[in-house]
């Protein structure tokens, strides 16, 4: 009898420790944006695996969402008690912003010093980490950290370029006559998805030219009425290029997809986009050779840094939170991102050896250096990306001047601003 | 056994017991965000955080704004492609393969063209949409083969340009909502007494006198409800806009679900959005009960 009740303590004891022992096991939550098949899905995987041997004691559980999700229903799943421990978030006033100044993630300040991250990034990589009480970026505490960078470039075909004997241009005349130089041979030289981001980014180029700081600052800020000049300028120039043929008409019935396979395919010798299409133009074109050549302004590039890692409210493991974005920023990582064709945003440019992340790398350094982040055209106001997609096709298709374009976008801009 | 006891006396709550599941379902899932969405319209959010209360200032914005007013004449002109086009070629391909293809070629020809003409409504309309996204762009299928056979002419930036994109979006919507209306038409016409269609016949009517004269009138309480259900289908249009064009070309596919969306995910005025969809969801409700009184009514002439 007795040693059945020796044998029933013993029992009883172990399932006790093992109880505990599985109370003991945490449970870290990561969700993610990127498709698979990106330099950073790519990249973060790996690095997810090298988190979970140093963590043998944590149960890591990885989820795949998509832009889409957080951007549509991310304020929802912040404020609710499913968060993740880290995420991949959309930086800008209308969503991290926002998120940030309703208290839905934590303030990364602390981490900011004891991790180093201000010794890897320059105080220009953390404008778009840091957001004050009204959710505006540029000052505040940081709530996100970036560990990539993107620009919007002019996407070339060597060949064609050579063999019409031209050189990549490095002013907008230079740009124009090379245009010129494609429609006498009959090509039209510009693919463009107006239905998608191609025409906004393009627009916003060519305001850039005509921007100095303070418009940047303003307009990006939301702190003055919109000074509509620059953007005039770049209407008429996109209407004037859409009459001399230098940009289809029928573009306004293109997505991205749609004008990125014209660039491809070969049928078309430039197309203006971002960089993200850098590992898709890798495995997909064959037939010829391809560079990137930065949209000729004074000063700024339409880019930013990348998207952020944030750290939601309710977090668990904040602390194993800033251990995987150290991570993600170590040398090791960044280096590896630049060779799986993406954009680094603090790499050793010498220990990148594919060519395509070297030169995306060293391109945002320089944007970077120099303070040139233009950023996007969308991001002052929420729902503008729709309203800038609206008119662009109403530009391309010739129903709207470039007077009525900066009229209508100045609306809903000045709209914004009054009532923020 | 109580129940079956009672039956004559308690007949109508015995099955109003069968009510039960669907009217739970019909008030968390329909009445509560119904009054949730109402609720809001009178608010200012942002989506996260606490709504802030502005009484009318949503619909009153609503009574200045372009946008939505657009967005409520091209819904009439969804109506039109929606409803008015499918039921009226419903129901000539539904007489015709019934009445004609049938007797010549055989119920399998029928059922083979019935089957066919359905087919767009098995597709998930998403699917569908990027399909004709792709057909229909400048360097799609059709102006592909338009320009292979000599007709460049006629190519057009079908979904690009304000003047054909509505009439495009409306072609892949009308290709959609046929097949529905055939189905429906081709089973009202089955119960329909063929001895009547002979008579005719032998009467002299040719194939339009019967259509007119025969299967319209006998077809009435199908047409109803497919006109009611495609009514209400016109004035929540989403999908197909969503998909090919997105509202545009500047803004000239615009329409109130789409403006709701947009309010509600990316302006941040979740408030404005929801005034949107109340005035969206009363003028269905409103239409649908007109519609239904107008049908009791002819019934009960009848």
């Amino acid at each position: 009898m007795k040693r059945i009740a020796r044998l029933a303590l013993a029992l009883g004891t172990a399932m006790l420790m093992t109880s505990i022992g599985h109370a003991e096991q945490k449970t870290f939550k990561i969700w993610w944006f990127e498709e698979p098949t990106t330099a950073q899905g790519i990249v973060w995987k790996k690095a997810l695996e090298e988190f979970k041997t140093k963590h043998p004691d944590v149960t890591v559980s990885f989820e795949q969402k998509t832009f889409q999700q957080l951007q549509a229903s991310g304020g929802m799943i912040l404020n609710s008690d499913q968060a993740p421990d880290v995420l991949e978030y959309n930086k800008g006033n209308a969503t991290a912003g926002l998120v940030a100044s309703q208290g839905l993630l934590t303030n990364l300040d602390a981490y900011v010093k004891k991790e180093g991250w201000d010794k890897i990034l320059n105080e220009g990589d953390f404008v778009l980490s840091r957001y004050d009480e009204k959710g505006i970026y540029g000052s505040g505490p940081v709530w996100g950290v970036s560990v990539f960078g993107e620009y919007v470039s002019c996407f070339y075909n060597i060949d064609m370029f050579e063999k019409a004997g031209l050189k990549p241009p490095t002013t907008l005349e230079e740009w124009v006559a090379s245009m010129e130089a494609f429609k006498q041979k009959g090509l039209t030289p510009l693919a463009l998805g107006a239905i998608d981001t191609s025409g906004q980014h393009l627009l916003a180029s060519l305001a850039y030219t005509k921007a100095d700081d303070a418009w940047v600052q303003n307009y990006q800020g939301l702190k003055a009425p919109l000074d509509g000049a620059p953007y005039l300028y770049a209407a008429q120039t996109l209407v004037d290029w859409v009459s001399k043929g230098y940009i289809n008409k029928d573009s306004t019935g293109m997505k991205d997809p749609d004008a990125a396979l014209l660039f491809t395919s070969g049928k078309a010798p430039m197309y203006v986009s971002g960089t993200w299409n850098l590992g898709t133009f890798a495995s997909t074109i064959k037939d010829f050779k391809w560079g990137q050549f930065v949209i000729p302004t004074p000063k700024y590039s339409v880019g930013s840094t990348g998207n952020l890692w944030v750290v939601p409210k309710g977090s668990k493991n904040p602390d194993l939170a800033a251990e995987w974005i150290s991570l993600t920023l170590s040398p090791k990582y960044q280096a590896e991102l630049g060779n799986a064709g993406g954009v680094p945003i603090a790499a050793d440019l010498s220990a990148i050896t594919n060519p395509i992340g070297k030169n995306a790398a060293a391109v945002f350094k320089q944007i970077s250096d120099k303070s040139g982040l233009g950023f996007y055209p969308d991001w002052p106001v929420p729902g503008y990306y729709d309203v800038l997609n609206q008119k662009d096709t109403g530009l391309f298709q010739g129903s709207l001047t470039a007077e009525q374009f900066v009229e209508q976008i100045k609306q809903v801009y000045d709209d914004a601003q009054e009532n923020q | 056994m109580a129940i079956s006891s009672q039956r004559s006396s308690d007949g109508s709550r015995s099955y109003s017991l069968y009510l039960i599941p669907g009217a739970i379902g019909f008030i968390l899932i329909v009445l509560i965000p119904q009054l949730a969405n109402l609720g809001l319209s009178f608010t200012a959010w942002k989506g996260v955080g606490t709504p802030r209360p502005v009484g009318l200032q949503n619909y009153h914005r609503l009574l200045t704004d372009d946008q939505f007013w657009g967005s409520m004449y091209h819904t009439l002109l969804f109506i039109v492609s929606m409803t008015v086009i499918p039921v009226c070629i419903g129901l000539v391909l539904a007489a015709l393969l019934f009445d004609y293809v049938r007797d010549q070629f055989g119920e399998w020809v029928s059922s083979f063209f019935r089957a066919g003409f359905y087919l767009p409504q098995i597709l998930p309309v998403t699917v569908a949409g990027v399909l004709w996204g792709w057909i229909l762009n400048p360097v799609g299928v059709i102006n592909i083969t338009l320009k292979a056979i000599g007709l460049d002419n006629l190519a057009q930036n079908w979904i690009g340009d304000a003047t054909y994109a509505l009439a495009a979006v409306s072609l892949v919507i009308v290709w959609i909502q046929v097949g529905y209306c055939l189905v429906v038409f081709m089973a009202g016409l089955s119960r329909i007494d063929p001895s009547l269609y002979e008579a005719a016949e032998l009467d002299g009517a040719n194939w339009w006198s019967r259509l007119v004269t025969i299967t319209i009138p006998l077809l009435a309480p199908e047409i109803f409800v497919v006109v009611l259900t495609t009514l209400i289908a016109a004035l929540k249009v989403f999908a197909p806009i969503f998909v090919i064009t997105a509202g545009g070309p500047d803004n000239s596919t615009l329409v109130p679900s789409y403006l709701t969306y947009y309010h509600f995910f990316t302006t941040q005025r979740v408030g404005y959005a929801a005034a949107i969809a109340v005035v969206q969801t009363t003028l269905t409700i409103a239409l649908a009960v007109i519609f239904l009184r107008f049908q009791s009514q002819q019934e009960a002439k009848e």
